[in-house]
């Protein structure tokens, strides 16, 4: 019957729409800890710069004219505790009370692409720590 | 000089379709081959890791790739159907003859009383069942159009979001996609193709002609004659 099969597929629909925001919050919990870990400026140098990803990292040293281990203390991360968290496909944004947190995910987990970010109306956010 | 129906195998049978189904797997490995090797220069500009083929046949950036498509060929199909019960193009093969639009009586489409022994029980039935079976291949094609056209809204929202977190931007609700230019732009893009190929067909069968094919008139039949299939 073709309304008996058209309501069964409206059903199917709905549940591919619950299923994406289901599979995202699954990694939300991770993402969230990425962030926060980076933002602690108490954290070790050393760690913090290994959860940047290559190319952020790379970005950062350069700008910077120094090593991430030497640089990562004194970047100014408001950080705080994560508010929310949205993850679609390899991409991730995390808010925390006093910064965003933008992150990819990698073979080695996730890493954080940018931070620092504060949002211009329509434009990109604006980040101290950014990508290539 | 024709066979015979009953020295038909199953394949030269339903050559037609074992045919198109075939090409459309291949196109659509095509895509998959060419989308990933795009996706993964992309990957390259932005700093980031390359996807596999498993990761990107399975991401919301090829699942919208194809329902962006399917939806329009469905809507084709549904406007096509019901356009051509309406509305006539004199000389077309893809056309009633003039003068005979609309739904026709019940004795010339076979329904009710007027159903013979081959016709199908739903079209002798009367009642609902004749109703919904005289509108099933209308009302099929509407409703895939909308489960697709809805599916790629959604793999629509996911792929958008994706990449606005990339882009570091913020991400929108699935409410708030279908107010943004990506998923209309989608939309129209395909459905443009989809109305030039059915006007086109319409207006070249008029004048054009393909020996052999159902879908041309006749060679020798001329250019007012409508209606008419070779």
């Amino acid at each position: 019957m073709v309304f008996g099969r058209t309501g069964a597929a409206v059903a199917v629909l709905a549940a591919g729409v619950l299923l994406l925001a289901g599979c995202a919050s699954a990694d939300a919990p991770e993402v969230g800890e990425v962030a926060s870990r980076f933002e602690d400026p108490a954290g070790d140098p050393g760690e913090r710069c290994g959860l940047l990803a290559p190319a952020t990292s790379a970005a950062f040293e350069e700008d910077v004219s120094a090593a991430c281990v030497d640089a990562v203390q004194d970047l100014p991360l408001g950080g705080g505790s994560v508010e929310s968290v949205e993850v679609w496909g390899g991409n991730a944004q995390v808010r925390l009370t006093g910064d965003t947190v933008f992150l990819t995910e990698t073979t080695a987990g996730w890493r954080v692409t940018s931070a620092g970010c504060t949002p211009r109306a329509e434009a990109p956010y604006d980040c101290e720590v950014d990508g290539p | 000089m024709s066979r015979r129906e009953d020295e038909y195998g199953f394949v030269r049978a339903n050559a037609l379709s074992l045919a198109f189904g075939g090409l459309f797997l291949a196109t659509l490995v095509g895509q998959a081959l060419s989308g990933v090797a795009e996706v993964n220069s992309q990957q390259v500009v932005d700093g980031l890791e390359p996807v596999s083929l498993l990761e990107y046949v399975t991401s919301s950036s090829f699942g919208v790739d194809v329902m962006e498509n399917w939806q329009s060929e469905y809507l084709q199909f549904f406007l096509y159907i019901f356009a051509t019960v309406w509305l006539v193009q004199r000389g077309s093969s893809e056309s009633k003859e003039l003068g005979t639009e609309g739904t026709e009586s019940d004795e010339e489409q076979k329904v009710g009383r007027h159903a013979d022994e081959d016709s199908p029980s739903w079209a002798r039935a009367g009642g609902l069942r004749t109703a919904l079976f005289s509108r099933s291949l209308g009302l099929l094609m509407g409703a895939l159009f909308l489960l697709t056209w809805g599916a790629s809204s959604v793999a629509g929202w996911a792929a958008f979001n994706s990449e606005q977190l990339a882009e570091r931007q913020d991400a929108v609700s699935w409410l708030g996609y279908l107010g943004e230019a990506d998923f209309w732009n989608r939309s129209f893009q395909n459905w443009q193709s989809e109305m030039l190929a059915v006007g086109s067909m319409a207006i070249f069968s008029v004048y054009l002609r393909q020996r052999g094919s159902p879908e041309s008139k006749p060679v020798g039949a001329g250019h007012h004659a409508t209606g008419q299939t070779g």
